[in-house]
Order: structure tokens, then C-alpha cells, then sequence
């Protein structure tokens, strides 16, 4: 594993995460459920659980799809390799906005890349519900699961409870969870 | 040049109190960009919202927008890097005492109690955009099409992406 680790080079990172930085339109789970499947399935730098655990504090500390970026990076390189990847991820967008403000300024329009957007943005919904699915077969087990998965769901989705609020209180329950097991109950 | 120092400190502010992300950012920034900095008029705020989500980065992205109106490139390039430093800083944190946490036993139930929240929320942002952007019967058959190739090919989804973005400019998408 240790040696498996190494290997990684940190031009390989900025090249990965470059692309999904340049290639993610529709942003946040969109660029999550495209490290999932570069780094996890294809590249397996890392494992599933280790990716979700990141994903986890990734969501707790803001914006999600930059955090897993640097998770992932240091989780293969160390600080180097976290920076390394969060900036070649922001760095197409980061371009992208600079020719953009520069037309918007001189011009005042906002350019018509509108149609591009309406034709990817139903694909990755796709592409999102398809890590979903595969994050759901591996991470979602019973009756309870479910149950948490449905309801993070609903209040989200429905509710617009923010992230934040929904991961502190799954934890807290899941706290609770192994609490009551520790007692044997 | 205190203008710049200023244009800095504003976006390390925003970045620190980031948490929780996405569209609770958007009156925050408001008032600080519009009201108080007056770095943006109202709408320059709102194109400058509508052209970071043509991005696939985070919406923050409009600090880089913002930056520009107030600096030019450097001033772009100063807001980017304030804004998000704080939240990659905390991340680096997190990740390098990430062996470490997951050997706790409190840490371990908290992320197990975490992790299907975080695959419903996974669902909800597709939920989010879907009813933005699925409006016709054209959308729903990319959606389909889309999510066969995904699940059922080994094309890469960068390119099916791209590539379904190329349709929506040819057929001209509206």
C-alpha cells in the first residue's frame, strides 16, 4: 500500500485534477462524483471509505468539490500534494472567469454559453446519480441507513436545510448510535 | 497600495466564515460587495453570480470576478487565493490527522453516522439541478442517454460531458 502510495507523481495530480477542473461543468457534486470515479475506480488511489470519510469533512467545511480536491491530493502526497491539487482543479475556472470578466467588463454582456450549460447540465445529473447509486450500494446498509439517507435527503432537497446542519446531526446520531452499543443495550 | 491590502483582507474574511458553503454565500456577498465595498453595482453582483456557475468551480468563484473589477488580474488572482486559503489551510488540517482521527472511536461513529447524510445529500444536489435544468422531454432523454453510457460504458465522463455541452451549442440549447 505504502509503495502503491508513492508512485503517484505530483505532475500526475496537477494533470488529474486539472482535467476535472476543466471538464466539471455543473460544479460541486458534479466534481466530487467525477474524483470519485477517476481517483477511486480508475485510478484506485485511494479507497472508497477513505474518499467518503473525505467527502464528509469536505462538506462540513464548505465548498465541497475544492476540499475532496485537496483531501485526495494530500491523502497522496502530504501538504504539497493538497495544494498542488486545489489549485490545478481551480485553475481552469479560475482562467474561465478571468477571459469571461475581461468580455463582461468591456462588453457588459454576459457571453452565450447558456446553450453549452443546458445541453451538459442533464448529463451530469447523470453522471451524479450515478456516484450516488454507487456510493448508496456501499455506504447505505438496512432499514436505518435508509432511513438517514431519505431524510438527509428530503430536508435538503425539499427543505433547503443546509449541509452543515444535516452532517452534525447524523453524527451526533451516530454518536448516540455507538454510545448505546458501547452499553450493550 | 492599501486598495490591495483591503481587496485581500475582505476575501480572507469571507473565506474564514465560509462554512456551510454554496447559496448562503450569496447575501453575504452582497452586502459586502455591493453594499459596503461598492465594488460591484447590483448588477454586476447578479451577472457575476450568473457567469461563476457557468464554472465548474465552487460559487465562490465570484471573488475572481470581483477581484477583477477591483484589480485587474492581480487583484483577481488576490481575491481567488483569500478566499479559498482559509477553507484549504482548515482542510490540510483535517487531512493530515485524518489517520489519526479515524482511529478514534468517537470519530468513527460520528462518520458512520455521517455517511449516508452524505449520500443523500449526493442525491438532493442532483434533486437541486434537475429542477432547475430539466425542463422538456429533450432533457430527460440526454438525462437517460447520459446516465447509460455512464453506468454501462467505460467512456470517459469528461468526454460525455463535453460532449453533450457541444450539442446544446450546435443545436443551439434555449
Amino acid at each position: 500500500m505504502e509503495q502503491e502510495i508513492e508512485k503517484v507523481t505530483l505532475a500526475e495530480i496537477a494533470a488529474t485534477f486539472f482535467m476535472i477542473g476543466a471538464t466539471g461543468f455543473g460544479g460541486g457534486m458534479a466534481i466530487v462524483a467525477l474524483i470519485e470515479r477517476r481517483c477511486v475506480h480508475e485510478k484506485k488511489w485511494l479507497g472508497h471509505n477513505e474518499f467518503m470519510h473525505g467527502l464528509a469533512f469536505s462538506q462540513i467545511l464548505g465548498p465541497f468539490s475544492l476540499n475532496s480536491s485537496t483531501f485526495v491530493g494530500y491523502y497522496l502526497r502530504g501538504p504539497v500534494g493538497g495544494v498542488v491539487a486545489s489549485a490545478c482543479f481551480i485553475a481552469p475556472s479560475f482562467l474561465l472567469i478571468c477571459i469571461l470578466s475581461y468580455l463582461y467588463f468591456q462588453f457588459h454582456e454576459v457571453p452565450a454559453l447558456k446553450s453549452a450549460l443546458m445541453g451538459s447540465n442533464p448529463v451530469v445529473i447523470a453522471l451524479i446519480l450515478v456516484a450516488g447509486l454507487g456510493m448508496a450500494r456501499k455506504n447505505v446498509a438496512g432499514w436505518e441507513g435508509a432511513a438517514v439517507a431519505s431524510i438527509a435527503f428530503a430536508v435538503s432537497a425539499l427543505l433547503g436545510v443546509s449541509a452543515l446542519k444535516i452532517l452534525l446531526v447524523a453524527g451526533c446520531w451516530g454518536l448516540y448510535k455507538g454510545w448505546r452499543m458501547g452499553r450493550g443495550c | 497600495m492599501p486598495a490591495f491590502l483591503k481587496l485581500c483582507l475582505v476575501f480572507l474574511k469571507i473565506g474564514v466564515v465560509f462554512f456551510g458553503g454554496g447559496y448562503v454565500l450569496i447575501p453575504l456577498l452582497h452586502r459586502i460587495m455591493v453594499d459596503q465595498m461598492r465594488w460591484l453595482s447590483l448588477k454586476e453582483f447578479l451577472d457575476g453570480v450568473a457567469l461563476s456557475q457557468l464554472t465548474p468551480g465552487p460559487l465562490a468563484m465570484l471573488a475572481t470576478f470581483t477581484g477583477y473589477k477591483a484589480g485587474g488580474l492581480p487583484g483577481a488572482l488576490a481575491a481567488t487565493v483569500c478566499i479559498f486559503l482559509p477553507c484549504t489551510v482548515l482542510m490540510l488540517l483535517i487531512s493530515s490527522r485524518y489517520h489519526h482521527f479515524r482511529r478514534i472511536e468517537a470519530v468513527r461513529h460520528f462518520l458512520d453516522g455521517i455517511l449516508p447524510a452524505v449520500v443523500g445529500l449526493v442525491f438532493a444536489a442532483a434533486f437541486t439541478l434537475g429542477r432547475t435544468s430539466l425542463a422538456s422531454a429533450r432533457d430527460f432523454l440526454l438525462l437517460a442517454a447520459g446516465f447509460a453510457l455512464l453506468q454501462f460504458t467505460a467512456i470517459a465522463p469528461m468526454a460525455v460531458i463535453l460532449g453533450a455541452a457541444a450539442v446544446g451549442l450546435l443545436l443551439r440549447f434555449s
